[in-house]
């Protein structure tokens, strides 16, 4: 009856959409990958997570790092020989502000896996180039623009910055104008580094928008605990 | 060595840079099981990492003992060239005299603080 043209206009429109589409074998080989990771190094493995696109995720303690990576390196069930990408993620409300990422890439098997571990300003982390020696000057450009400082690397120094430049640039709390501006000096016949001076002031624009973005993702609601206080001594 | 023809194989070279044809693949995977099996039985026998590579490394080994012949054992083990499956094997060697010193089966380090791993923040 008249449900049918209903029914045809809709499955009509989900074939149209562009959506990709929820690959549910592949997100079963990596919860099983993972899981079998997670059980052959449970001293360093603090979390393992799958995205809903198909990433897998291993979270670290950052004293396995070393172990981790020599073992999704040399083991013959997961020959994770290349490293992709080594960054940093600055995340200053927590206290180990710092999130190092790995990305490995397998050849034999292709499929891909992501390593985390955390630090704060002042812990030094182990160096992968004793594992992988892509890590060179990743570990470089961290040290440059975090000030993460990664021990037994053979030659950790700036990469990216001028020579003299002070700070680490992707930090949230450095500006985005930055401290000081360059110029040549005439007088000095030189160039001289001054503290910055803008022509407009900076202006924070507040983009968010008055509905909630994520409904999904809302947390969860925080009970009130009554802590019971100090007993009030009887008074004689 | 890579160049030239190897007497044992119809195999002139693997087609890998810096991999040269191995002569008596069967016996250097042979020696490389036997050690690798030695150095997992220093590990406790409820390790996971001992179960799996212990379950790895026999079913190899018994295809290894199997199949004499060259080509039918690569196509057997699905894990490219022999030369290949001979580095998997010494990298698990040296995986395993590894694990003895960090004992990855241990109980977890210390527990992230708890909003470590939390997103959105």
């Amino acid at each position: 009856p008249s449900v049918f043209p209903i029914i045809i206009l809709e499955t009509l429109f989900f074939s149209l959409a562009t959506v990709r589409p929820k690959n549910e074998v592949e997100q079963k080989q990596l919860c099983a990958f993972g899981e079998y990771v997670a059980e052959i190094l449970p001293k360093y493995i603090q979390q393992v997570q799958v995205t809903c696109y198909n990433e897998l995720e291993l979270l670290i303690h950052p004293d396995g790092i070393i172990p981790v990576l020599t073992f999704l390196r040399d083991h013959t069930n997961a020959q994770f020989k290349s490293l992709a990408d080594l960054t940093a993620v600055d995340v200053p409300s927590r206290q180990y502000r710092f999130e190092i990422v790995y990305n490995l890439l397998s050849l034999r098997f292709n499929s891909r896996i992501r390593v985390k571990t955390y630090t704060d300003e002042l812990t030094p982390v182990d160096s992968a180039v004793p594992v992988h020696k892509a890590a060179n000057w990743y570990e470089r450009e961290v040290w440059d623009m975090y000030g993460v400082f990664f021990a037994n690397h053979p030659d950790l120094r700036r990469i990216l910055t001028d020579y003299g430049f002070e700070g680490h640039p992707f930090r949230k709390d450095f500006p985005l104008s930055g401290y000081v501006e360059v110029r040549y000096d005439d007088e000095v016949k030189r160039v001289v580094a001054e503290p910055v001076e803008l022509a407009q002031e900076f202006r924070k624009f507040d983009l968010n928008s008055p509905w909630e973005a994520f409904p999904a993702y809302r947390p969860a609601p925080e009970t009130l605990k009554i802590e019971a206080g100090a007993k009030k001594e009887d008074t004689k | 060595m890579a160049g030239g023809k190897a007497s044992h194989r119809m195999v002139p070279t693997t087609g890998l840079v810096g991999l040269a044809v191995a002569e008596n693949p069967h016996e250097r995977l042979r020696i490389l099981y036997t050690k690798i099996l030695g150095v997992l039985q220093s590990i406790p026998k409820d390790a996971a990492y001992r179960k799996y590579t212990e379950q790895i490394v026999n079913e190899r080994f018994d295809l290894v003992k199997k199949e004499t012949d060259v080509k039918k054992l690569e196509d057997k083990l699905n894990s490219g060239q022999i030369e290949e499956v001979i580095v998997q094997a010494e990298n698990e060697l040296s995986l395993a005299r590894k694990m003895i010193q960090w004992k990855p089966w241990e109980p977890l380090v210390e527990e992230p603080p708890s909003d470590q791993w939390r997103w959105p923040i």
